[in-house]
């Protein structure tokens, strides 16, 4: 029988000191101008701490992956960051020029990007892309980083001789590992995850969040982990935000969030997803509708008192330490 | 509504006896054969859900294939109504049979023609299986998927993906199935429109009796819309029964580790990763399974033994622990659970 490799998720670490790594203040990313422009993220506002895992969950198209792209500065046109400021470590990540970026990038913070075990390049062998990162950033010789990939893919439970594979030879699950460990190899501070395992079955997806958990408590790094899946986030992350329509509606730590959802909205994500024991419920999910300029889309789901809230998602306000919600003082629970 | 108490004792509608499929691995004339299903056997009975679990490669749409005729079976029988209609219509399905059977996608985005209106989609489908399609025909199925009449006007990437999977089930329903096999229908639909497909599948289930094979590897949405719950690895079932029962009480170390997989927020602390590195070895190493210590396993192919009943479904798993001869077995069960000791 093999020794098991694995310990548990990280959710259960000691909670980290409360230095941020990242503080992210009033973002807001349009995409499109000429006044026809939507908006990907408004007034978006978080830390991430030394050492803390931090959840972003929300519906597709809610504006996850807007974020973490604003973050790593890898927004394209016709996106802009129209207002609020990035600060990494003290830096002023907006402010950083090209140069500047180059060297923020991979080393400071590294991505998995959503669907990122599709891209790998096919015609080279998996060593000769991981060893890539080292001679390029870190201008070592072909023999090192040979060896210093080996260590890499060891780190994520896959066999060095793998090195010599190429992609296709590989599981899914595999690709994604290795992808995992790219992101790692120059020891950022923070790693972003979108999606890192949605397209994964559960078996393997719990094998590398568990892996996950190994290498946060080995290397010590923050965690940005972007889902749609609720109880995945919960079981993994310290502290989770929840986004709707851009805006961030609730943020609380997660096992309180779990407990006790403030926000209709987060309500309704719960209700999404059925439970693995009590007896069988009938769920509603999220209700169908749109949201327009009058109305934040989630009347079905709130207090009678909404007098003054109607009309857009309000500012998050903070209701007991901690503990953020969208909510105007009006809106009673 | 179907009498649930009733239905275990008819002829199942559907039942899979022996099933076994290869495929051929390397060139044409390759004599070397990956067997991707091993013996199954599975009934699917009148107005029931029957889920299907098991992770990826494990056979799941290889048997759906089989049942739904796309693919022909190496050995084994499929009866319909008690009917081996592998016997009985050998070159392919007959017409009624495909009227009988249906089978919906994952993919709801390459399943629907994008020059084409709704309205064309649900039309032919009835017109093929000779059904009239007039404009009620047409505003019936598409409520019946809980869609709004002026949908049957637009065009697919007018709609949402949950929308596109109500149309392709609106499809399928056209012919008026007893049998919709249905892989992996939400896997690739955002969260938030999930459960109104697993909802329409239980409104089908109850409102029209239709039958359905769900397959997933989302344990808990199978739990939310299965009578049963079978449970698939490498090409053979291991466990099936009762969901609440099979989720509350899983008794083959493979269905236990596909559960101890499933995030839970409420579980205390991350699953005991000792123990996971055993079900896993378990699960791919029988010499090795730390659930025995005689050796048996190896040596012998486990048999179905039948460990409970819940709501009328037996409850079964494949494993030798459950032979109730074996001392090894009697010993690490009464060991593993408390309350064992005191029946
Ligand atoms: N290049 C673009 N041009 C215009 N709009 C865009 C562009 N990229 C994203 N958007 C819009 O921005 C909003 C947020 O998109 P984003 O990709 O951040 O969502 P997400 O939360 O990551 O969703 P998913 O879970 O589907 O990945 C969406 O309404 C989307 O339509
Ligand atoms: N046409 C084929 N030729 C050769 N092998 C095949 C073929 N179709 C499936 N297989 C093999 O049969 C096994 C079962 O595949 P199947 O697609 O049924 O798995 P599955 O349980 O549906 O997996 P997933 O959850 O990933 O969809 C796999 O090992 C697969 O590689
Ligand atoms: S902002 Fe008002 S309308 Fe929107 S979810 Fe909250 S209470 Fe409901
Ligand atoms: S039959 Fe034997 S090897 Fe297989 S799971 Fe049961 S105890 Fe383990
Ligand atoms: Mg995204
Ligand atoms: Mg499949």
């Amino acid at each position: 029988m093999t020794t098991p490799s694995q310990s548990p998720v990280p959710a259960r670490t000691p909670a980290p000191a409360r230095v941020p790594v990242l503080d992210v203040r009033n973002l807001r990313v349009e995409y499109g101008g000429d006044g026809r422009a939507v908006v990907g993220a408004d007034d978006v506002s978080f830390t991430i701490g030394a050492g803390e895992v931090f959840g972003l969950a929300g519906e597709s198209g809610c504006g996850k992956s807007t974020v973490a792209n604003a973050l790593m500065r890898l927004l394209k046109p016709p996106a802009r960051i129209t207002a609020g400021t990035v600060t990494f470590k003290g830096c002023d990540v907006l402010a950083m020029d090209p140069r500047e970026l180059r060297a923020f990038r991979w080393r400071e913070i590294a991505m998995v990007f959503q669907s990122a075990m599709n891209s790998l390049n096919p015609v080279l062998t998996i060593g000769e892309q991981i060893g890539d990162i080292f001679t390029t950033h870190e201008r070592m010789r072909k023999r090192q980083a040979r060896a210093r990939s080996g260590e890499l893919l060891e780190l994520v439970g896959i066999d060095p001789a793998r090195l010599k594979s190429y992609p296709h030879q590989l599981s899914g699950g595999m690709r994604q590992r290795v992808v995992i460990a790219m992101a790692v190899a120059l020891k950022p501070a923070l790693l972003i995850m979108d999606e890192p395992t949605t397209a994964l079955d559960v078996v393997v997806q719990q094998e590398i969040m568990a892996q996950i958990g190994d290498l946060q408590r080995e290397l010590g790094f923050s965690v940005l982990f972007i889902t749609h899946d609720m109880s995945l986030m919960v079981e993994l992350s310290h502290r989770m935000g929840v986004m709707y329509g851009g805006r961030l509606v609730e943020l609380a730590p997660a096992k309180e969030l779990f407990a006790d959802p403030l926000h209709p909205y987060t309500q309704a994500l719960m209700n999404a997803f059925p439970p693995l024991t009590g007896p069988r419920v009938h769920l509603t999910g999220l209700a169908d509708l749109p949201r327009t300029g009058t109305s934040c889309g989630f009347h079905a789901h709130c207090p009678d008192d909404r007098s003054d809230c109607s009309m857009n998602i309000p500012d998050l306000r903070e209701v007991a330490a901690g503990r953020f919600v969208a909510r105007t003082s009006g809106g009673a629970r | 509504m179907t009498d649930r108490a009733t239905t275990t004792t008819r002829t199942p509608l559907m039942s899979v006896r022996g099933l076994t499929k290869d495929f051929r691995t390397g060139g044409l004339f390759s004599r070397d054969r990956h067997r991707a299903l091993n013996a199954v056997d599975l009934d699917i009975p009148h107005g029931r859900i029957v889920a299907l679990v098991g992770e990826s490669g494990s056979g799941k749409s290889t048997l759906a294939r089989c049942l739904a005729r796309l693919e022909q079976p190496t050995s084994g029988q499929l009866l319909l109504d008690g009917r081996d209609v592998l016997r009985t219509q050998r070159r392919g399905a007959s017409r009624a049979y495909r009227g009988t059977v249906q089978m919906v996608f994952q993919d709801p985005f390459g399943s629907l023609n994008p020059v084409h209106r709704v309205e064309h989609f649900l039309r032919r489908a009835l017109l093929v299986h000779g059904r009239p399609a007039g404009e009620d025909e047409l505003r019936e199925l598409i409520a019946t998927v809980g869609l709004s009449e002026d949908m049957l006007q637009s065009y697919p990437h007018e709609l949402s993906g949950g929308q596109r999977q109500r149309v392709a089930i609106a499809r399928a329903l056209a012919v008026d199935p007893r049998l919709v096999l249905a892989d992996e229908p939400t896997s690739m639909l955002d969260v938030s429109v999930r459960i109104g497909i697993l909802n329409l599948m239980r409104r089908l289930r109850d409102e029209h009796g239709i039958s359905m094979l769900y397959i997933t590897h989302d344990l808990a949405s199978a739990r939310y819309v299965a009578d049963t719950t079978q449970v698939l690895f490498a090409g053979e079932l291991v466990e099936g029964g009762d969901s609440l029962a099979l989720m509350d009480r899983p008794a083959h170390p493979y269905t236990r580790l596909l559960l101890s997989a499933v995030p839970d927020p409420e579980r205390e602390s991350g699953y005991d990763p000792v123990e996971r590195a055993a079900l896993r070895a378990a699960v791919l190493t029988p010499e090795s399974c730390p659930y025995e210590d005689e050796g048996t396993c190896s040596r012998t192919e486990p048999v179905r033994h039948v460990i409970g009943e819940d709501e009328g479904q037996p409850h079964w798993v494949r494993c030798h622990l459950y032979a109730p001869a074996t001392p090894t077995a009697r010993r690490v069960l009464t060991a593993a659970t408390p309350e064992a000791e005191n029946a």
